[in-house]
């Protein structure tokens, strides 16, 4: 039954976050690929050129209006009356479907902006839950919050109306000025061509000078996140010391740091050169329509059309500003996007890897871990056999290691040297999917998630209420549970706040019934439960580990009696390892531990044992 | 959907009229009334130089028209021509300063106003942070007041297209009469449509401006469990949440997004038919020669420069309601009133530790301010205020006595301690510190004589060294090693990274659970508080490190109030007095001998079903126990 369970999940798994990552994962090398790459895909695609061509006809049948206009104007100066209805037909023919077109334009812009929001903060957080626990205990949270909602973002407002305005303003470039050619003497064309060189030129000095304000920008914002954040989760921390004052500067420093960068990108914003070169582009073409106007090469009505189409690149002058802000504000929070997503987690899926029912043999080989960033090892050398179904206790001082050796097993970290066997089979060899579904672990400090209680227990499995209460009674949870409000259906606070340690832990206990994994690791140091439920428990617990492999972290001395072996560490090392009766002889160690703690007599302890 | 997910009002959200709301805006804009009124002069400015540049266009090109005296005639042209660029060189100007200053002002507002937000959240009490998510809370922060501050610009842009308006106006009234007054005709049409939008922009941005924050949320709860998560390989739940929240943002914000893009094309369509009016009239006008071609053509640029600010003018208000909801958004945080009022700000620098609980009442639900909209159906109400955690409680405290205070889960132990750091407000009976009700003390003065030490350590993303300090920022490297020193000695500080100087991550996770308290207990020992909380302070230690603390804690408990709650009975053995809670009630107390001297008593009974596990006999019965 194990084996069909782990199965149908890792193919559930298998479905929903692998294609994601096949698709992107190519194109992560620039952002710039990368946010192409999300334009083109799928129907996005046919949007992107939809969006497109919706806006050259829109230009075009602003262009043509001014044509038509000059046109209109020359011919009612001439007297001729007869194509009057006809013009104001046209024009409101032009009129009403410039808005029209438009109004497509922008709804299906829209609808490809919120969807590219969609699907990059989906792309993020399944990129997220695949990196290593290493990876994310080095995060600010606060500073992965700022990506996932606000950078995700700003590829939106890049999109809508960002896209369609740099379509707009290109097109609304060229067009007047293809018009310009083919209606008009060719030597007229000096103007805008120089200018739109110039325009170009400046406009890439703009860009340039706004990229480290944009990046600034986006950095500031996480840091500003990422402080907040940690503030009011250690909220009490804060009130207990008085420290609101030093928090709320702390909060200010970094919050004005984005306000000095808002600043800055305002000033840039504002030094924007082609604003006065379109201001000259019109002088001059004013005084050149007149120039041939007096030489006799051209009617009054087409210096007013060309002068009309010489002002119309004010569009794109002036909205460049704000396109080109919208553009490099999305490449920045795509970099903060993919900065990472393209940090390698340590840790792959391998989903061709072994998956099998686990009997429960566990092997340390001369294993060694240092936290990343750092040449100090928190582990050295740790050599261990575990036989299947055996309890193996882990006892030392804090800092010791006892935590860090249980988390190798489920590779939520790897070690640097040497290798861990589950089964002869070392873990990277194993598909973690089906490595992990058989782990469990209690914590000492159990996080529930904001949600139900039957939720909490089940955990996204699909598990009746008769089983839920089945193993919240094995657990010997089910009495407090039963006094709350709503029972089972009682909410559990954000971190978990209305319930106690000992009630959180029976939680987890209930959890592990429930998965009834083949390997347990119970960490217990805590021992943060009253004495008066420890007896149902310690029976909970002894209960759990039956028949699996269990790694115990506790000083319970009841707790350790159950062990098979028991190791003491100190300092990252295994100093002493064997049965109770063979430490207390041999362990100086494990003899103090024990004196100290129970204040027991040593001799007395000795003589007992013999 | 179970998991606060939806997109409901928070209760502490709520409605205020739009006057109301408009009033508090712009009382925030107030210090930089100047600033935005010389913003709204240089866009006035810039817009009329623009407007400007077409009517000496028509200038020069009726001096063309005219061509009698073509010396002087080219002289005037080269003069206008040289008129156009100096203003375009103005415009540049204009344009530069409205955009520099505007900058500022959006900048300094949205400064302003997060800093209001953040102090009045730091003011709320325990209670509120227990029910809000703080994903949702930053959210506000951080992200509404962006949306806040862009109210900036469209107020200025708005002023100044109201005078362009009145400009361009004159300007087509001075061209002909009776065109303008076609295209008055046509106004109305536009404030009716550019209103209309006004109800559904406010309801949609604020759904929108909600999923948002669920989103925010959600991926910061999702992160700070992701070892359960991974561990129990719950990434698929997590996933298939994600893509709810996800969606439902998603959905939200494109609706918002429909209806903002529908307005301006509307009222493009109401452009269009003033246009071909124009045609009609304008060239049937000109056709009988009462109106210059020229002078047409001028009409035609003034119509469009009329229009466009009044599109501005009439879609202000629907494009403000972003502003204002997210403006409604950040005063309804602003304004909850935190449970947690001092009445008085008695000083507190030299309090002795004399603690009374005066016939305490307290439950947890009560005390909040409840501004729900949506409120819960009464029968639910009832159950939830029915858990009551102390009902007429009373103890006293002598200064400088050791209190102990032992109980099964749920007792009230830690809800004492918390009541006593004013971390909730009680609803009846009082609590007196020397005498004097802690409601009347300066908060921050009282609060620094109250160290308390929770059972799970909150430790900061910063050096162990300004962790240690974190209650003292004036304390010595020295000062930091001596309340290493004191929580239990500091030998594991050397093997770390960098020793002191090491940064232990966000919550410290570089260290142990154990290594955590101890900095936890030396951050309140450098505080040197005169009252001192032990919440189950050395449950997350081991035995061996945990007697240490012990024989450091009987050194630094000497001369101040303590109070000890605590499961493990053996580390209560040897303070004054032992109070055993059961339900918010006292049932025993004295010290441990007089206690161990009832047999049949809640202690002597805890007392000895704890040493039983402890005991050789326990723990050899313990293997055959399955």
């Amino acid at each position: 039954m194990q084996e069909t369970v782990s199965k149908s999940t890792t193919d559930r798994t298998k479905a929903e976050f692998s294609p994601e990552e096949d698709k992107f994962s190519r194109v992560r090398t620039s952002s710039r690929r990368w946010i192409i790459a999300h334009l083109l895909a799928g129907p996005n695609k046919l949007i992107v050129i939809f969006v497109f061509l919706g806006t050259i006809l829109s230009s075009l049948l602003g262009s043509g209006l001014m044509v038509l206009i000059g046109v209109a104007i020359d011919e009612f100066s001439d007297g001729i009356r007869t194509n009057l209805i006809l013009y104001a037909l046209l024009f409101f023919v032009f009129a009403v479907s410039s808005p029209l077109l438009s109004l497509l334009t922008s709804l299906t812009r829209e609808n490809l902006a919120q969807r590219i929001e969609k699907d990059t903060r989906h792309e993020f957080y399944v990129s997220l839950l695949g990196k290593s626990q290493s990876f994310h205990e080095s995060q600010r949270i606060g500073d992965i919050m700022a990506r996932a909602t606000n950078d995700v973002r700003m590829l939106n407002f890049m999109v809508s109306p960002g896209l369609s305005l740099l379509f707009e303003a290109v097109m609304r470039l060229i067009i007047p000025i293809m018009f310009v050619a083919l209606f008009y003497p060719i030597e007229l064309l000096t103007t805008p061509i120089i200018f739109t060189i110039l325009f170009v030129v400046t406009l890439r000095g703009y860009t340039r000078k706004l990229d480290p304000v944009a990046n600034q920008l986006r950095t500031e914002f996480g840091a500003m996140n990422a402080v907040l954040n940690e503030t009011l989760s250690g909220i009490e921390v804060v009130k207990g010391s008085t420290t609101e004052y030093y928090e709320l500067n702390r909060y200010f420093t970094n919050a004005k740091g984005y306000r000095d960068a808002f600043v800055e990108q305002g000033r840039i914003m504002a030094k924007y050169i082609p604003l006065l070169l379109i201001g000259l582009a019109i002088t001059v073409a004013l005084g050149h329509g007149i120039l041939l106007y007096i030489e006799g090469r051209m009617t009054l009505g087409a210096i007013i059309s060309y002068v009309g189409l010489i002002s119309n690149l004010r569009f794109p002058t002036f909205i460049s500003i704000w396109v080109f802000a919208l553009i490099r504000l999305a490449i920045s929070g795509a970099d903060r996007l993919l900065d990472i997503m393209t940090k390698e987690s340590e840790i792959d899926e391998n989903l061709t890897g072994v998956e099998k029912t686990i009997e429960g043999k566990v092997v340390f080989e001369n294993v060694s871990f240092a936290y990343p960033g750092s040449n100090k090892k928190v582990l050295e050398n740790i050599s261990l056999v575990v036989a299947p179904g055996q309890t193996v206790a882990i006892v030392g001082t804090t800092g010791s290691g006892k935590t860090t050796i249980t988390k190798f097993l489920s590779r939520l970290y790897d070690p640097n040297e040497g290798r861990i066997l589950i089964d002869n089979i070392d873990v990277k060899n194993w598909s973690l999917q089906s490595l992990r579904s058989q782990i469990s672990y209690i914590e000492q400090d159990t996080f529930l998630f904001s949600d139900k209680i039957s939720e909490n227990i089940s955990f996204g499995r699909t598990s009746s209420t008769e089983e839920i209460q089945r193993v919240a009674r094995e657990a010997q949870a089910d009495e407090f549970i039963e006094q709350l409000p709503q029972k089972y259906e009682s909410e559990v606070g954000e971190r978990g706040v209305q319930l106690s340690g000992g009630q959180r832990q029976r939680i987890a206990i209930a959890r592990a019934f429930l998965t009834d994994p083949r390997i347990l690791i119970l960490d217990d140091s805590t021992s943060a439960i009253d004495s008066d439920t420890e007896d149902r428990i310690q029976k909970a617990m002894r209960r759990i580990l039956y028949g699996r492999t269990t790694f115990l972290i506790t000083h319970r001395l009841s707790q350790i009696r159950w062990a098979d072996l028991i190791l003491v560490m100190r300092k990252g090392q295994i100093i002493a390892k064997g049965s109770h009766d063979n430490l207390l002889r041999t362990s100086e160690e494990y003899r103090k531990i024990f004196v100290k703690r129970f204040n027991l007599d040593e001799e007395k302890l000795l003589e007992e044992e013999k | 959907m179970g998991f606060g997910i939806g997109l409901g009002a928070e209760e502490y959200d709520r409605s205020y009229r739009d006057r109301d709301l408009v009033r508090r805006v712009l009382a925030y804009f107030n210090p930089y009334k100047k600033l935005l009124l010389i913003v709204t002069a240089f866009l006035f400015a810039q817009s009329l130089v623009s407007a400007l540049i077409p009517v000496l266009s028509r200038e020069a090109i009726l001096q063309l028209e005219l061509a009698e005296d073509i010396e002087q005639q080219r002289l005037y042209i080269i003069f206008l021509i040289l008129i156009t660029l100096i203003l375009n060189t103005l415009g540049w100007v204009f344009n530069y300063y409205r955009q520099t200053l505007s900058a500022i002002v959006i900048g300094d507002t949205v400064l302003d106003l997060r800093k209001d937000v953040n102090v009045s959240v730091l003011n709320h009490d325990m209670s509120f942070y227990d029910k809000y998510p703080t994903g949702k809370i930053v959210s506000r922060i951080n992200t509404d007041s962006r949306d806040f501050g862009q109210t900036a610009n469209q107020l200025s842009q708005t002023a100044s297209s109201i005078l362009l308006v009145g400009i361009m106006f004159g300007v087509m009234l001075l061209i002909n009469v009776e065109l303008t007054l076609i295209v008055l005709l046509l106004v109305p049409f536009i404030f009716i449509i550019a209103l209309s939008f006004r109800k559904a922009a406010r309801r949609l941005t604020l759904t929108g401006q909600r999923a948002l924050a669920v989103v925010n949320a959600f991926v910061q709860e999702s992160f700070t469990g992701i070892q359960i998560a991974k561990t129990f390989r719950q990434e698929t739940k997590l996933f298939g949440k994600f893509k709810v929240v996800n969606k439902q943002s998603y959905e939200a914000n494109l609706r918002r997004a429909y209806l903002l893009n529908i307005i301006f094309p509307a009222l493009s369509t109401v452009q269009g038919i003033a246009l071909a009016l124009l045609i009609v009239f304008g060239g049937t006008a000109t056709l009988d020669n009462n109106l210059t071609a020229a002078d047409f053509y001028l009409f035609l640029q003034a119509l469009q420069l009329f229009f466009f600010p009044l599109f501005t003018i009439a879609s202000f208000w629907p494009s403000f309601q972003s502003g204002l909801s997210a403006a409604e958004r950040i005063f309804a945080l602003i304004d909850t009133p935190p449970a947690v009022k001092q009445n008085d700000e008695i000083n507190a620098r030299d309090i002795q530790g004399e603690i009374i609980f005066k016939d305490l009442d307290f439950s947890y639900v009560e005390g909040k301010d409840v501004l729900d909209k949506e409120k819960p159906s009464k029968k639910e109400k009832d159950t939830i205020s029915g858990v009551k955690v102390f009902d007429g409680f009373s103890l006293n405290i002598k200064s400088g006595e050791s209190l102990a205070i032992v109980g099964h889960t749920g007792a009230g132990k830690s809800s004492l301690a918390k009541l006593l750091a004013r971390f909730y407000e009680y609803q009846s009976g009082d609590i007196l510190v020397d005498g004097i009700s802690i409601r009347n003390y300066n908060l921050k003065e009282y609060r620094q004589h109250v160290g308390i030490i929770h059972q799970v350590p909150f430790l900061w993303g910063d050096t162990l060294e300004n962790n240690v300090k974190y209650a003292k920022a004036g304390a010595t490297t020295d000062d930091v090693r001596w309340a290493l020193e004191q929580a239990g000695g500091s030998d594991w500080v050397d093997d770390l990274p960098e020793g002191l100087n090491t940064n232990i991550r966000e919550r410290g996770s570089l260290l142990s659970m154990g290594q955590r308290q101890l900095v936890a207990l030396a951050r309140v020992l450098l505080e040197n508080p005169s009252i001192l909380v032990l919440d189950e302070a050395t449950a997350s230690v081991d035995p061996f490190t945990e007697t240490r603390i012990q024989d450091a804690l009987e050194k630094t408990i000497k001369g101040r109030t303590s109070i000890i709650i605590a499961h493990r009975l053996w580390t209560v053995r040897h303070v004054d007095r032992i109070v055993v809670l059961d339900h918010g009630k006292i049932v025993e107390e004295g010290n441990h001998d007089e206690l161990m001297a009832n047999p049949d008593g809640v202690y002597a009974q805890l007392y000895n079903t704890y040493f039983r596990h402890q005991s050789l006999e326990y723990i050899e019965r313990a293997v055959d126990l399955s």
